[in-house]
């Protein structure tokens, strides 16, 4: 058979097709033409007889048209993050540091299958720690900001690394703190004082700053805490450069808008006078904390007032006593914090709401079970006897003066004798007898006799002077608002590192919030604070992380006084207030007297209706 | 070492993949520095073969999926290009027949006794492994892991990277 290309097809020639005419005959011309016209008027072209010939066409191809099937893919669409790059900082130079051992590629033994059990416990890799993972926030929504959280690694792991050398290994309540404080806008960090609460946010600080989330913070605090901040600073996050606003006006100005300043460190007097010299053009801030945030709980303060407006993308507040009187406090808390709108009052069961979300608190119960004990006495003394003579003289004619004001007698008329009281309870003044002072000496001979340090705290500082010439062969320390800010550094160190001074007295005031003083063993309360929480705060200078041996607090009530009815009052209160921030949970609460329980220590009745009015000095501040 | 004389940091991606039923693999790839601080991430949409290609690709389908579609894809899209690619599913080694960076498998525990035969080394606490027919990568990436602690675990990256796909995943942005 012959290929395509010489076959030939031959066309047959076609039948000539029989015309029958239904039509006249075509005429001459029409046949010259070779079209018939017919009667109906059909073109007879149709009709003409095809010529027909031969001609040779290939044949068709019998190669069949195959369909290829090429594995193609859609292209994968793909979503993506990029995270932000964070602020890099020297690491500090320590001649002592031992440098991170280093991976290497280390050719590992093929296990034999004898030898596979005991080689494979060797080479077991270590122990797995716990991991503590950031969470996204619940106000993260969109995707991007919570796999910007999801993806961060475990703090363990980025507290380990390289990049952030701690000191010490934080508990794993600090680590879960420092992982809520990175993922929070509105945070408020009540934890116990004693916890950490420094430390957590110093490392939450670091993480957002390595992380690109914050360049520049503004750190609020009472002043004689500033010293206290700067170590802090220092200890746990040598890298960071910390400024603390200071000096006179024109440089402070210069150092509220320096740019490049990572962490302005300011205290709350000078937030509020700079600030207002700024006017409508305050310094912006990624990150705002406030320490002690309670000082900003009456939110028509002028502190308050100042702090909101400061312009801020994240709002912290740190407190150990975030309620101290009532639980509508919070609500100036959470104004500052931006989760209420301004002028909001909540009610109770919308600040508990809130409370789950933006608040973090933790006792010592609950996660230092390994702090040494806190052992607590209630020292009952008798008044020595010229003091209880000169105690109930005043007592009486106190009294008898009340009564004798009828309607005109107001509260203040009766804190006044209630401090005259207490006075005396320390000592008497025209003897200098004290009872209490003969217990602490009692006492103090043992603790300076093995080499063991006490706090004193006192709510006047003219007890502390008297005291200071009593106790003169303990060589006391004292520290409280009378002693200049640039003495204050040298007598903590002092009373740490000197081994004859077994003393320190501070006043409720200046010494009862953020020191870190757990190397005393030994705490007196000489005279008792309003406020159980204030004491608390006190007593936890001492009681606190790092502390290795037990605290020994000794609160000294003098009998059949003005003291005893306190701590009687003050006792059932603890007693009755329910705690917003959890069962259980009684050391922030305020127990400070109103008027009529002030009334009422005297058998007297609160006059003008004013009943609730809480009275009392101010809490302490710094 | 860069140009200013510092050494330059080890990026490395952790590239993973979940299967979801009936919806096919969907790939995550995590590019973290060194100490394993996420620098970006992507992932990719749902990909999921035909039936046809299920027949055509046989034992071979996942390795291309997971290897040479999805790998392939996350890497030539990523901002930042991983040095190092560390993956805990072994057919993401095949991977490394389509770019340019070693690709590495981190041996879980027990695939660290049953792979008892070939080569291993270790990187931070885990065993890992190379493809076979690249085995110039040890030696390439050897000098750059000195970066990477001891006691680094590189089996947690993992983790995160499959935390972020189901949570693309439930947030209805992959669809």
């Amino acid at each position: 058979m012959s290929g395509p290309d010489t076959e030939s097809l031959v066309i047959p020639e076609p039948v000539e097709p029989e015309v029958t005419a239904l039509g006249p005959l075509p005429d001459e011309g029409s046949a010259d033409r070779g079209v018939e016209i017919y009667a109906s008027g059909i073109n007879g072209a149709l009709h003409r007889i095809p010529k027909v010939r031969c001609v040779t066409l290939p044949l068709l191809s019998l190669d069949l048209s195959l369909v290829p099937w090429r594995p193609t893919w859609p292209r994968i669409k793909t979503i993506s993050l990029t995270f932000p790059a964070g602020l890099e900082f020297l690491p500090p130079k320590r001649s002592d540091r031992v440098d991170q051992p280093h991976a290497e590629f280390v050719s590992v033994k093929v296990p034999s299958e004898a030898g596979a059990v005991g080689e494979a416990a060797a080479e077991k890799p270590a122990p797995e720690k716990r991991a503590t993972r950031v969470k996204p926030p619940a106000e993260a929504i969109s995707i991007e900001d919570r796999l910007f959280y999801l993806l961060q690694p475990p703090l363990e792991t980025w507290l380990k690394g390289q990049e952030l050398i701690m000191p010490f290994e934080p508990f794993p309540y600090q680590y879960e703190g420092i992982a809520w404080l990175f993922s929070q806008k509105a945070a408020l960090l009540a934890d116990e004082m004693g916890l950490g609460k420094t430390m957590q946010t110093i490392t939450a600080i670091r993480l957002l700053l390595r992380a690109g989330q914050a360049r520049r913070i503004l750190l609020i605090c009472p002043k004689p805490l500033i010293p206290n901040w700067q170590r802090e600073f220092k200890a746990w996050a040598e890298e960071l450069p910390v400024v603390t606003v200071e000096g006179d006006s024109a440089r402070r100005q210069m150092l509220w808008t320096m740019p490049g300043v990572t962490i302005l460190l300011a205290n709350y007097e000078l937030l509020v006078r700079d600030m207002e010299a700024f006017g409508e053009a305050p310094p912006q801030f990624d990150l705002m904390i406030l320490d002690e945030a309670q000082r900003v709980k009456n939110r028509d303060s002028r502190t308050a007032t100042t702090a909101r407006n400061v312009p801020r993308k994240r709002s912290w507040a740190l407190t150990g006593t975030p309620i101290e009187n009532r639980p509508e406090e919070l609500a100036s808390l959470y104004e500052f914090m931006e989760i209420i709108p301004p002028r909001a009052t909540p009610d109770l069961r919308q600040l508990t709401t809130l409370a789950k979300k933006f608040i973090l608190r933790r006792t010592k119960d609950r996660v230092m079970k390994d702090l040494p004990p806190r052992l607590d006495r209630d020292e009952y003394l008798e008044l020595a006897p010229a003091q209880r003579l000169a105690y109930d003289a005043a007592e009486k004619d106190g009294v008898v003066q009340l009564d004798a004001m009828g309607e005109s007698i107001s509260i203040q008329h009766v804190f006044e004798l209630v401090l005259r009281l207490k006075q005396i309870t320390n000592f008497d003044p025209l003897t200098g007898e004290s009872a209490k002072l003969e217990r602490v000496e009692a006492d103090m001979e043992e603790i300076a006799e093995c080499g063991g340090k006490a706090i004193l705290f006192s709510q006047w500082t003219a007890c502390i002077d008297w005291l200071q010439q009593k106790l003169a062969r303990f060589n006391p320390l004292i520290y409280h608002g009378k002693v200049p800010n640039h003495k204050r550094e040298p007598i903590l160190k002092q009373f740490k590192d000197d081994p004859k001074a077994n003393l320190l007295m501070m006043s409720y005031g200046t010494g009862a919030v953020g020191l870190n003083l757990q190397f005393a063993g030994y705490v007196f309360l000489f005279d008792r604070w309003w406020n159980p929480a204030i004491e608390d705060q006190a007593i936890n200078r001492a009681h606190r992380i790092g502390q290795k041996s037990q605290v020994i607090v000794t609160k000294f009530i003098s009998k059949d006084t003005i003291e005893e009815r306190i701590n009687r009052v003050l006792d059932e209160k603890r007693r009755l207030f329910a705690a917003v921030l959890g069962e259980g949970d009684a050391t922030n609460v305020s127990l400070s007297l109103n008027a009529a329980e002030i009334f009422g220590l005297f058998d007297l009745k609160a006059r003008h209706g004013k009943g609730t009015r809480t009275i009392g000095p101010e809490a302490p501040a710094a | 070492m860069t140009a200013n004389g510092k050494q330059e940091q080890l990026r490395l991606g952790f590239l993973t993949a979940i299967e979801l039923p009936d919806k096919g693999f969907i790939g995550g790839l995590l590019v973290t520095n060194h100490c394993g601080r996420p620098l970006e991430f992507q992932c990719t949409v749902p990909v999921r073969p035909n039936s046809t290609q299920e027949i055509l690709y046989g034992p071979t389908l996942s390795a291309f999926i997971l290897g040479e579609l999805i790998g392939a894809t996350l890497v030539e899209k990523a901002g930042v290009k991983p040095q190092l690619i560390l993956t805990d599913r072994e057919q993401i080694l095949e991977l490394r027949n389509h770019i340019s960076q070693p690709v590495a498998l981190v041996e879980s525990n027990s695939q660290r006794d049953n792979d008892a035969a070939s080569k291993q080394t270790t990187l931070g606490r885990q065993i890992i492994r190379f493809h076979p027919a690249h085995s110039d990568d040890e030696s390439t990436v050897s000098r750059d892991s000195r970066q990477i602690p001891t006691d680094a675990d590189l089996q947690e990256p993992f983790e995160r990277v499959r935390e972020a796909l189901q949570e693309t995943l439930r947030s209805g942005a992959l669809r």
